[in-house]
């Protein structure tokens, strides 16, 4: 298969760079698929999984906010947190899950349980995608 | 004779001062190549977020979106990062003298981060905007990501009409430099440079989502500059404190050395002239 040029970028550095296949990311409208030749392209990603396909195997990562540009076939991925299902801290992940469960169904404070609420949206992804590896 | 007491003294308090600063320049020194670290991975971040921008700020055609207006509001938000502690040399007067000059003749309110700017616009009396971010060395990505998230609604929200920073850029572990930023509005992209992106939904709505998370990803960025760029002056400042401790404590010596031959002369002479006596 036709292969491009894709860029992860978060603030803790690059975190991935490399010629791959197909990306299937996660939007607020739906699962979008970028492969070669993509038209130039931008949107929003939410909390959940991506997919990356190189050299004819799936790689999946679990991300959190951010957004991905594709702009003459150069794919950039800008995103908060990202991580490799093989680099997923699972305890940690189910630890949060614990924890923001707890807030929502103990804290009145509507402040924190919103950020209980994205802190376990994160926590799920994590844990779908480690079960994914 | 007199002053060989006192010069002793001053040599103890100059070698006690200089343990100190020695001390200071190898925690720097070690705190450095950390921060350095850190800058050097955040970086690609940073240049590929001011890219993505440009990018993204095409799609809206018109751009009549919230973020590329700032005249709703005359006034001006300086985000100012200077250090925790004093004694980095001027690596703070630096910021403020830059920050000072940016804002003359403008309506600004102040956003400080770092113990001593809270300070310095604390004394100041100026209109500060939050000091929950006072601490810098305890912020987190996800702290300076809320911080952008406010940051942003305040400008939706029309409290301020621009958003400049001003930081530190670590140039190298030698230099360090003043410099700042204008973050909000974004700027209209010019038609020439536009390119057709394609969207799915509404392109102000990817735009919305989007701006909060880069305002909180250049001031990660920044934050991770004057890190790195505190403990470099830090460094510097003690460094040259531990030279001219030494060369202080060369020249009392000397003035110590004389004053002993002196004294120790001056007793041979009053012996000599005792035994002549006799």
């Amino acid at each position: 298969m036709k292969e491009f040029h894709l860029e992860i970028v978060t603030p803790d550095g690059l975190a991935y760079e490399g010629m791959i296949e197909s990306l299937l990311v996660n939007t607020s409208e739906g699962t979008v698929e970028f492969l070669a030749g993509h038209i130039d392209y931008v949107t929003a990603l939410g909390i959940g999984k991506i997919r990356i396909r190189e050299n004819g195997r799936d790689r999946f990562a679990s991300v959190s906010g951010g957004f991905v540009t594709v702009s003459q076939s150069e794919v950039k991925l800008v995103a908060i947190t990202f991580e490799f299902a093989e680099n997923i801290d699972i305890d940690r992940a189910k630890l949060a899950k614990q924890r923001a469960t707890d807030v929502i169904a103990t804290s009145k404070d509507s402040k924190a349980v919103e950020i209980a609420k994205l802190k376990l949206q994160r926590a799920l992804s994590r844990i779908k995608v480690y079960e994914l590896k | 004779m007199a002053g060989m007491n006192d010069i002793k003294a001053r040599i103890k308090s100059v070698e006690s001062t200089m343990q100190i600063t020695k001390a200071m320049e190898l925690v720097a020194t070690s705190k450095l190549r950390r921060a350095k670290e850190t800058v050097e991975r955040t970086r690609p971040f940073y240049q590929i977020l001011g890219k993505a921008i440009d990018d993204i700020a095409s799609i809206s055609e018109e751009a009549n979106s919230v973020w590329f207006d700032g005249s709703r509001s005359s006034k001006t938000l300086f985000i100012v990062f200077a250090g925790d502690r004093g004694l980095a040399g001027g690596y703070n007067s630096n910021i403020f003298k830059l920050a000072e000059k940016l804002s003359r003749g403008k309506e600004a309110i102040w956003l400080p981060i770092g113990k001593k700017a809270l300070e310095y616009y604390k004394h100041r009396n100026y209109d500060i905007y939050s000091d929950i971010f006072a601490n810098a060395a305890d912020q987190s990505v996800g702290s300076i990501l809320s911080l952008g998230k406010i940051v942003a609604e305040g400008f939706a929200n029309d409290s301020y009409g621009e958003v400049v920073i001003v930081f530190t850029e670590f140039v190298s572990m030698m230099t360090q430099k003043a410099v700042y930023e204008k973050l909000l509005p974004l700027d209209v992209p010019k038609a020439a440079e536009q390119t057709e992106f394609l969207t799915d939904c509404d392109p102000n709505e990817i735009i919305n989502q989007i701006v909060p998370e880069y305002v909180g990803g250049i001031l990660y960025s920044a934050l991770c500059e004057s890190l790195a760029s505190e403990s470099g002056a830090r460094r510097m400042a003690m460094n040259s404190a531990n030279k001219n401790a030494e060369e202080i404590i060369g020249s009392l010596m000397l003035h110590y050395n004389r004053a002993r031959q002196a004294a120790i002369t001056q007793e041979i002479t009053e012996i000599v002239s005792g035994a002549e006596a006799l």
